[in-house]
């Protein structure tokens, strides 16, 4: 390891032999490594006379009022660099850097004095690299030739004796000196874009975010897999916290997106799912499954005659199957898009092979508007950018077998008691007992697998909210009610869920029954006459028990997740870039998150993340603006990669794909985020991680270690 | 600086570790450890200035070959510091760190490097205070053990 071979030095010294200290005599460190730091001297030997000349390195030394200069003494630690200076050409210092007049000196000195290198001391590169590089850029200079020491925060502030402080800084200046020789031109490249955004889930979330983008201009494809649009909200007549009215808050929403004035920007495919995905930020190639609707939404006029001539019916999923409805029919009266739809489970065509065609023969919008053969369609669509908008389901109660669900008819899931409160629900918006009649006293059965650790330990935030709106609503339809509430905690917080809150306890006929674990709740009795008691407490007699059940994932969220790559929580929602500061951004570049899809949301919430989801996109996908790549990406020798996929299996960002033909990997520099994971595994030193390389860190710590 | 195998071994020359000023060098990834740094700045909390400072973007990006090298160069000690598991700015890279560390410190051993030289920890953004202790903690240690030499560990022939 002699450095002499190695030609001249130009302006900056090497060390001359590693292990110098001690005995003298060096580590024996296994060859391989030994010739890769070999190499490092080499190259930085080379970096220097490449160019033929002696590369001209500037400081820049900030003295940051008297927050540096009082402490560091400039002078002296340019002395500390060496008579040589240290492979330093000059060194200038500034009052204040980053100040207007700071700004100016470096960009004209910059043209003066043309360096080919620079290092800045002055604070943390956390505050100012990001102003010095664009200095260097107005000043015509690439701004990856620079390299920032923090003298301030992490020396001056800190050291309280000055010598020790200018070595400090010295020692700081040289590592970056050293570092910087080999710093490489990074440009940021250019990549065209999809400006169109793909929606999946038309619930309130998606519907806010196809609309705000819509009404930008942008180009939406709303996927929904349900026949309607409007998600749990538009089955809920009454909404906390003023009992506003669910299909009415959300009708102009929906009319807007299906004839406003922007409408013509939203492509709606309902009855779709996601079926396979590929590419990334910017160019995503999308397949949607459409399943058959066997109505033609263009000519259908939405009278329902055909509803009326259909001879076959069943349970109907969107009442929680309390009540029965036609083959052919609306989801419930006033779904939108207003047309109904064919269920072939019900429809004799499909399991009984009969050839009835009523539906058919009765619409006036005449032949063709119902189409038996309707087919499974794909629709492949370009997109720059995904919404996930595909909200949250019920923990299913059934498996708990002490409080009787599904056993017992007086138990109800808060969902299926919403239809019932519903004018267009199953009984048309009547409050009734399993009798017939109307309850004289109901049991709310809040945390049902909220704030859990048997099952699920989060607290779901909106039960406690709707089931205070069910006290108030039976309070005022059925007077004199008796109402319990069977309740862990009680959860109320914001400006304006407390009112409820407060008429329910204020209220004579509510009483609130604290319980400590689900279990000790036992719901039995005779039909019509169920009694609900809590531990060794007294029994209550309950004619209808409303239980509030956890939210939860929605069940396809781990296969979606699965095909767009984006990382699930621990508990199964979508999982957020950053929980508070970018809970709108999935971890995955270009796919968005909105609504309760990442965890329990109410309709505020849901609505928000929808705007804050179409806000993200306008900014970062803005159509006829390619997108610029920050060049602090990794990228892959194939001649050096054997193929051994470590780099695949380690990228958190699923950034690295496989080159199956020439057996080698590749990195999508859009997906990439620069962490170096991938550099720092490679076996063979195939991946090379831009601005952060080997040789640089090595640089660094030999010139640290002078 | 050269001390004696025996002073390595056994209770430090007070002499010697009043005098030694070991050579550390810390690797710090840019978004919690570095920032946690920072904030040990901005509250003007003194510490041993004896660390040298290389960013990472992630710690994820430190591979096994730097902390041989830092070594190799001359260093006395070399602490790693990752956001805490479940803060890593990209997912888990400080969790491949601490894997690698954990292999890494056996090898260190192996060549008579002495676990208290090469050190993992967790800091974040906010912990200035507790970056202040470890670097201090460091600092101590190593000049508890005395400089590095090719002599204070294994026999390398």
């Amino acid at each position: 390891m002699e450095v002499s071979e190695l030609g001249p030095r130009g302006r900056l010294t090497f060390p001359p032999a590693f292990g110098k200290r001690g005995s003298g005599r060096h580590w024996r460190i296994e060859p391989g490594v030994e010739s890769r730091i070999c190499q490092t001297i080499k190259l930085c030997a080379k970096a220097r006379d490449s160019s033929g000349v002696t590369m001209r390195t500037g400081v820049y030394f900030c003295n940051c009022g008297t927050n540096i200069a009082e402490l560091i003494d400039a002078e002296k630690v340019r002395e500390g660099l060496g008579t040589a200076g240290d492979g330093a050409a000059y060194f200038k210092t500034c009052r204040f850097l980053c100040s207007e007049e700071g700004k100016g000196f470096l960009e004209q000195d910059l043209r003066d004095e043309k360096p080919d290198r620079i290092v800045i001391a002055a604070c943390s590169p956390r505050d100012h690299e990001a102003t010095f590089m664009r200095v260097m850029e107005q000043a015509g200079m690439n701004p990856y030739l620079m390299q920032m020491v923090n003298i301030r925060e992490q020396i001056a502030w800190v050291t309280p004796d000055p010598e020790k402080a200018v070595k400090k800084a010295a020692l700081a200046i040289k590592a970056a000196l050293w570092r910087v020789a080999l710093h490489e031109v990074l440009e940021k490249e250019e990549m065209e874009v999809s400006a169109t955004v793909l929606v999946i889930g038309a619930g309130p979330s998606g519907l806010k975010a196809a609309l705000t983008l819509a009404e930008a201009g942008r180009k939406v494809i709303l996927v929904e897999k349900t026949p309607v649009i409007g998600g749990l909200p538009v089955l809920y007549e009454e909404l906390f916290p003023d009992m506003e009215c669910g299909p009415c808050m959300l009708e102009p929403l929906m009319g807007e997106i299906l004839h406003g004035d922007h409408a013509e920007n939203i492509e709606l495919i309902t009855l779709a799912e996601l079926s396979e995905v590929a590419g990334y930020f910017g160019n995503f190639l999308v397949k949607i499954r459409q399943r058959p609707r066997y109505v033609e939404t263009g000519t259908c006029i939405g009278c329902g005659e055909c509803i009326e001539a259909c001879p076959a019916a069943g349970l109907n999923p969107f009442n929680g199957g309390m009540d029965q409805k036609k083959a052919i029919a609306f989801a419930f009266p006033g779904a939108l898009p207003n047309v109904p739809y064919l269920d072939t489970e019900l429809c004799t065509r499909f399991f009984a092979g009969s050839d009835c065609t009523l539906c058919s023969a009765v619409c006036p919008a005449g032949e063709g508007v119902i189409v038996y053969h309707d087919r499974e369609t794909l629709v492949e669509r370009q997109v720059g950018a995904i919404v996930i908008a595909t909200g949250s389901s019920l923990y299913d109660c059934a498996p708990l077998e002490n409080l009787g669900y599904g056993r017992f008819p007086e138990v109800k899931t808060a969902h299926e008691f919403e239809r019932m409160l519903a004018s267009n629900g199953p009984s048309g918006g009547e409050i009734l007992a399993s009798s017939g009649e109307a309850p004289g006293s109901v049991v709310f059965i809040h945390c049902v697998g909220s704030l859990d650790d048997e099952h699920k330990p989060y607290c779901s935030g909106v039960c406690c909210q709707y089931a205070f709106k069910f006290n108030h609503l039976l309070e005022s339809r059925l007077p004199g009610l008796k109402l319990h509430h069977l309740y862990r905690e009680i959860v109320a917080p914001g400006k304006e869920a407390f009112s409820l809150y407060r008429a329910a306890r204020d209220n004579p006929n509510t009483t609130f029954v604290r319980y400590d674990r689900l279990a000790d709740i036992e719901v039995s009795g005779e039909p019509g006459h169920r009694q609900v008691r809590v531990a060794a407490g007294t029994a209550i007699d309950a004619d209808l028990i409303v239980l509030c059940p956890a939210v939860v994932p929605g069940a396809d969220a781990e296969a979606l997740g699965a095909m767009l790559d984006v990382s699930l929580d621990r508990f199964g929602f979508f999982e957020e870039l950053h929980g508070r500061m970018d809970s709108a951004r999935s971890k995955l570049r270009g796919v968005y998150l909105a609504g309760a899809c990442q965890g329990p949301a109410d309709i505020r919430r849901a609505t928000s993340q929808g705007m804050a989801a179409s806000g993200c996109i306008l900014s970062e996908l803005v159509e006829g603006r390619k997108l610029r790549l920050d060049p602090l990406f990794a990228t892959v020798d194939p001649a050096k990669c054997s193929g051994c996929r470590v780099c695949m299996k380690l990228c958190p960002y699923k950034a690295v794909g496989f080159d199956s033909e020439n057996g080698v990997a590749r990195v999508n520099a859009v997906l990439c985020h620069g962490c170096g994971t991938c550099v720092a595994a490679c076996p063979a030193g195939a991946v090379k991680g831009n601005h952060f390389t080997g040789e640089m860190i090595l640089a660094e710590i030999e010139g640290a270690l002078q | 600086m050269n001390a004696s195998p025996e002073s390595l071994k056994g209770e430090p020359d007070p002499a010697l570790a009043a005098e030694f000023e070991p050579r550390i060098i810390g690797f710090l990834c840019n978004w919690c450890s570095y920032a946690g740094a920072d904030r040990a700045g901005l509250s003007q909390t003194p510490y041993p200035p004896n660390v040298n400072i290389i960013r990472v973007m992630c710690t994820g990006r430190i591979e096994p070959l730097f902390i041989m090298k830092a070594f190799q160069g001359g260093a006395d000690g070399v602490i790693v510091l990752a956001c805490h598991p479940g803060d890593c700015h990209y997912k888990e890279g400080n969790l491949r760190a601490a894997q690698r560390h954990a292999l890494l410190a056996r090898v260190l051993e192996q060549m008579g490097i002495e676990r208290d030289r090469c050190r993992f920890d967790y800091v974040s953004a906010g912990e200035g205070e507790k970056y202040v202790q470890l670097i201090t903690e460091m600092v101590d240690s190593v000049k508890r053990l005395g400089p590095l030499t090719a002599s204070s560990g294994g026999d390398h022939p």
